[in-house]
């Protein structure tokens, strides 16, 4: 505690403060710019957070398997957390590349979309580095309220105001469970750092109030990551943000909330600290798993709006990865850890790649979202088309995308829990891995098999389709060679 | 020489490169195409020449690792069993493209594409000696064949392509479950998770008996859909109808083929136990299968229809041949599944041959075409007995063989265990049967559609094949005799994979039926 401000501090913080830097860069270049040349900001933007990508492989291969405090302990930086910051800007560089010509199309020329964006993922990166209650606290709200203001840019649109309002209500209430679940927690143990909190519950863990406190953070972090029963909001965000900032909310923040919720609940309160089940965090989280997945996909059945498909498809895919959590909480052994982390980093990429289609098939002033609208897409714009397919595909977990490994790898991890206690989870995972076909395969119907309505009028802008072709060349790498994405994960 | 890697390569290349050609030129892109089919054809006949006939285990095997984190590898072998199924697979290709061009016209590039893709997933299926890898491919395969019936296919593909998906989906994502198990398994066993075949296949006896009814159940499942076997077939009739001509083809003459392989391949092998508790059911099934395929196709109207459900049929065959776990059996089964992608996959061009001509399949649209098209006659007349399997074609070997193993079954097993197919006699005898009803709605499709006063107007200017159409069945009708004639060499190849098959499965057994009375024998003792 005793020790002071260290050099070493500032340098692993590196990838945080490359983010801010930039995040405040935007945002006063867009009061002098005043929202015209906003293709130099998406450029600054895109060099800071590939800068902060490229701070964490600098820490990440300077700390090796290691793992150090900073800031007396407010911060913690380890290959788990630069794995997820890297993870984080990858995704605002994608959101980034699409902003600008989205907002072109759709006129929604808003300036502070780009530093908005940015502070979040700063927020993020701090959430995942998070080693006290209050750090844990601080990114979240960095995080959320940027984003708040992001899905209800469409200032003139009513579904994005009525999305944006939801989800800040929504989100408002799930950080007031946050905040008694975190003061629950130090008033039992009178720690406010996850560690010292750990070693606190080892020792007594049976405490009601604890129990209480856990039940504050589930809720708290099921919001967050939109899990049932706490995904009511997640349609009409997703439906009524501007498309890049949807495919922001579901890669990136949805990455960010599972980081902290690993940071709490597997570092803090199970793990290695406390053995399996003592607060019985592991079961309700599988429960609603289970529910989750098959909410989100029977959900998904009946949509025609495909960011409301894809929106429920999130859902289910946050069932997914609390399959990976409770696996890696019932045996705390890497490939659960992993799995999880690959399974974020499949399901980013996947998600931006398939954002960036429809942002591609875009006409002016008004989105191309009906599944109707995309009658005939295929003939008329082959490999746009076959770009969606394979993120469909990738979504659905077929092989060889990323999506497939990242599936399995969670599933694996989950069978491999001690006396196959999480075998029906697996079951039922996959019997939703193939409810989830029927769905994506309706698009992929809709782009080949029909006729089309009418012309369509893609945005062929060069940072669209940058955003589509690498994504997709990502997808199908991360399924045929996923060999080195695991050495970076590294566990 | 790598020759499997080129093997699979080939296809896979060869679809990379049709991506390029321009959209217009489709002469070019179809040449191209069946350059590579034929280059993959003449390459898969030229491993005969290297491969060594009396060998029972794997052959030019490539091993490369894959992903490190999971142990998989990209293990490539064949033994006999294999490369008799690849190379019907290559011998089909060049065929159906051939016959392609005239009932394909519409985005020609895209179907090259989707075919060779297809064929690479097939081809590496086949192939694959990891169970991982295995299930890559076997996913893989899906998605060309839902394209396939979805773009090409006739009036109510949406709904034939998706169910096709799902149908397939549900068995293979159970048996993905299982590989997960054996997996987990693997790894608390020795220590070391894999993924090969090979290293899975030695624990296989120690996996406890009831965990072994459900992990081949599981498998199973996957297999039996694909099979597809009685009642698990509905989804056939809908997908072969839907499906274009080549599509059918495809699907009979080779997807199909892969249930059995990954039945003799993977989930036999590797849960002997839970194989030898289910053979009875799978057999009875079968069985149903044979009579009941046979009673539905002789009640449709649909040409196309009527030739799905004798694959039901013949496809009982095969998987009856297999459980019987004889030599004899099996060697029938793998015969029995070559022929019939060859015999099937004629009456399907031939089908295709008259739907190009007169676009309807309905049998009673037909009748006397003998008169107008004397050489297509001939060709599919011959088509129609060897999948009937009058003797002296290649569909009666198989028939005969796979009886003949059922008759048999049973013996020379462990002595602990109880009568084999329980009533092995009963069972070939109504198998037998099926032949008979087999004879009878083929012999019936080919009177009604060829035989008889061309009394219909429509059909008065039908025009006889022409050369290219000629070309596509002279090497199936020149096959399906020569199998008839000489089925030595072709069960040559597959005969010391089999009888190794059938001693290894065994002495597995064995181990595992003592595994499963330990701890019982006193309390069965004591009931009884």
């Amino acid at each position: 505690m005793n020790n002071p401000l260290k050099m070493l501090d500032f340098t692993l913080l590196s990838p945080v403060t490359a983010l801010v830097v930039t995040g405040l860069l935007l945002v006063i270049g867009e009061s002098f710019l005043n929202g015209k040349n906003r293709s130099f900001l998406s450029i600054v933007g895109i060099v800071g957070c590939a800068a902060a990508m490229g701070f964490c492989w600098w820490v990440s291969t300077k700390l090796g398997q290691g793992k150090e405090t900073l800031f007396s302990g407010m911060l913690v930086a380890n290959k788990t957390s630069m794995f997820l910051t890297g993870l984080f800007s990858a995704s605002t560089i994608f959101a980034l590349l699409m902003g600008t010509a989205h907002q072109d199309a759709h006129n929604w020329k808003v300036g502070e979309y780009y530093g908005l964006m940015v502070l979040a993922t700063s927020g993020m990166a701090i959430l995942a580095m998070a080693n006290d209650l209050v750090t844990v606290f601080i990114g979240i709200e960095a995080m959320s309220l940027a984003v708040y203001a992001m899905v209800a840019s469409r200032r003139k649109d009513r579904k994005s105001a009525e999305g944006g309002l939801k989800y800040f209500l929504m989100g408002a209430f799930a950080t007031g469970f946050l905040l008694y679940g975190m003061a629950l927690l130090y008033g039992a143990t009178g720690k406010t750092q996850l560690d010292d909190i750990g070693v606190q519950l080892a020792a007594d863990p049976t405490s009601p109030i604890i129990l209480v406190s856990v039940f504050m953070l589930i809720v708290a972090f099921g919001f967050k990551i939109a899990a049932f029963p706490f995904h009511m909001w997640t349609p009409d965000a997703y439906e009524g943000a501007p498309s890049p900032v949807t495919a922001y909310m579901a890669a990136a923040v949805k990455a960010a909330a599972v980081a902290g919720l690993m940071r709490i609940f597997l570092d803090t309160l199970g793990g290695d600290v406390i053995p399996f089940g003592r607060l019985g965090w592991t079961t309700i989280f599988g429960t609603l798993a289970a529910i989750t997945m098959t909410v989100g996909n029977l959900g998904a059945l009946a949509q025609q709006n495909i960011k409301r498909m894809l929106a429920y498809s999130s859902v289910s895919h946050a069932g997914v990865i609390l399959v990976g959590i409770v696996a890696t909480g019932v045996t705390p052994t890497g490939t659960g850890l992993t799995s999880v982390l690959y399974y974020l980093a499949a399901y980013s990429v996947t998600t931006m790649g398939a954002f960036a289609v429809i942002v591609y098939i875009g006409d002016t002033n008004r989105e191309r979202v009906m599944l109707s609208d995309w009658h005939g897409f295929g003939a008329a714009h082959p490999l746009a088309a076959m770009a969606m397919t394979i993120c469909l595909l990738s979504l659905g977990g077929m092989p060889p995308t990323a999506g497939f490994y990242g599936k399995f790898s969670v599933f694996r991890a989950a069978l491999e829990a001690y006396d196959n206690q999480l075998l029906w989870l697996v079951v039922v995972g996959v019997i939703n891995s193939m409810i989830s076909i029927y769905y994506y395969l309706r698009i992929v119907t809709a782009m080949y098999f029909r006729e089309p309505n009418g012309e369509f009028s893609p945005l062929k802008r060069s940072g669209v389709i940058l955003a589509m072709v690498v994504a997709t060349i990502l997808v199908l790498q991360m399924g045929i060679t996923p060999g080195c994405w695991l050495d970076i994960i590294g566990q | 020489m790598p020759w499997l890697p080129v093997l699979l390569g080939l296809p896979a290349l060869g679809a990379i490169g049709a991506c390029f050609f321009p959209k217009s030129a489709e002469s070019a892109v179809r040449a191209w195409t069946m350059f590579i089919s034929l280059a993959t054809f003449v390459f898969s006949v030229a491993m005969l020449k290297v491969f060594d006939f009396n060998d029972a285990g794997m052959q030019f095997v490539f091993d490369k690792a894959w992903i490190p984190g999971l142990n998989a590898s990209f293990t490539l072998g064949v033994d006999g069993i294999s490369l008799l199924l690849i190379i019907l697979t290559t011998f089909l290709m060049p065929v159906i493209f051939l016959s392609s061009f005239s009932s394909i016209t519409k985005k020609v590039k895209e179907f090259c594409v989707v075919m060779l893709f297809l064929q690479t997933g097939m081809i590496g299926a086949f192939l694959s000696l990891d169970i991982f890898l295995f299930y890559v491919f076997w996913e893989i395969m899906l998605i060309p064949m839902y394209l396939l019936i979805g773009i090409w296919g006739g009036k109510r593909r949406h709904y034939a392509s998706i169910k096709f998906v799902l149908y397939t989906m549900v068995g293979s994502l159970l048996m993905l479950v299982a590989i997960f198990y054996l997996y987990a398994q693997h790894g608390n066993m020795t220590g070391e998770y894999t993924t090969k075949l090979s290293e899975l296949l030695d624990i296989n006896a120690m996996i406890s008996p009831t965990a072994q009814i459900w992990c081949f159940a599981a498998f199973a499942l996957a297999f039996a859909i694909k099979v597809p076997l009685f009642p698990l077939h509905t989804w056939l009739p809908d997908a072969h109808v839907e499906a274009p001509t080549v599509g059918s083809v495809v699907l009979a003459g080779v997807l199909l083929k892969l249930g059995i392989y990954g039945f003799i391949r993977f989930a036999m092998p590797l849960f002997p136990y839970g194989a030898a508790v289910l053979a009875p059911w799978i057999a009875w099934l079968s069985v149903i299968g044979i009579v009941y395929g046979a009673f539905v196709a002789f009640a449709q109207s649909d040409v196309k229809k009527l030739v799905a459900y004798s694959s039901v049929s013949h496809l009982g065959f095969c998987m009856l041949g297999l459980f019987s776990l004889t030599a004899i059996g099996i060697e029938g089964s793998i015969f029995a599944m070559v022929s019939h992608g060859l015999t099937t996959s004629g009456l399907f061009l031939a089908i295709g041959v008259v739907y190009e001509r007169r676009h309807t399949r309905e049998l009673s649209e037909f009748g006397g075409l003998w008169t107008k098209m004397p050489i297509f006659a001939g060709l599919f007349l011959i088509c129609t007995f060897g999948s009937a399997g009058l003797p002296g074609m290649s569909g009666f070997i198989g028939e005969f063989l796979t009886i003949l193993g059922t008759f048999i079954s049973g013996d020379g097993f462990p002595a602990s265990w109880p009568h084999y197919l329980n009533k092995p006699m009963l069972l070939a005898a109504i198998a037998a049967t099926g032949v008979i009803f087999g004879a009878v709605y083929l012999l019936y499709m080919f009177q009604k559609m060829m035989l008889g006063p061309l009394d219909n107007e429509k059909n008065q200017d039908l025009k006889d094949i022409n050369t290219r159409e000629l070309f596509v069945f002279l090497p199936l009708v020149a096959m399906i005799f020569v199998m008839g004639v000489f089925p030595r060499p072709f069960l040559k190849i597959m005969e010391p994979s089999v009888k190794s098959f059938i001693t290894d499965y065994k002495s597995k057994l064995e181990i595992s039926t003592k595994v499963a009375d330990e701890p019982k024998t006193f309390a069965l003792r004591g009931q009884r």
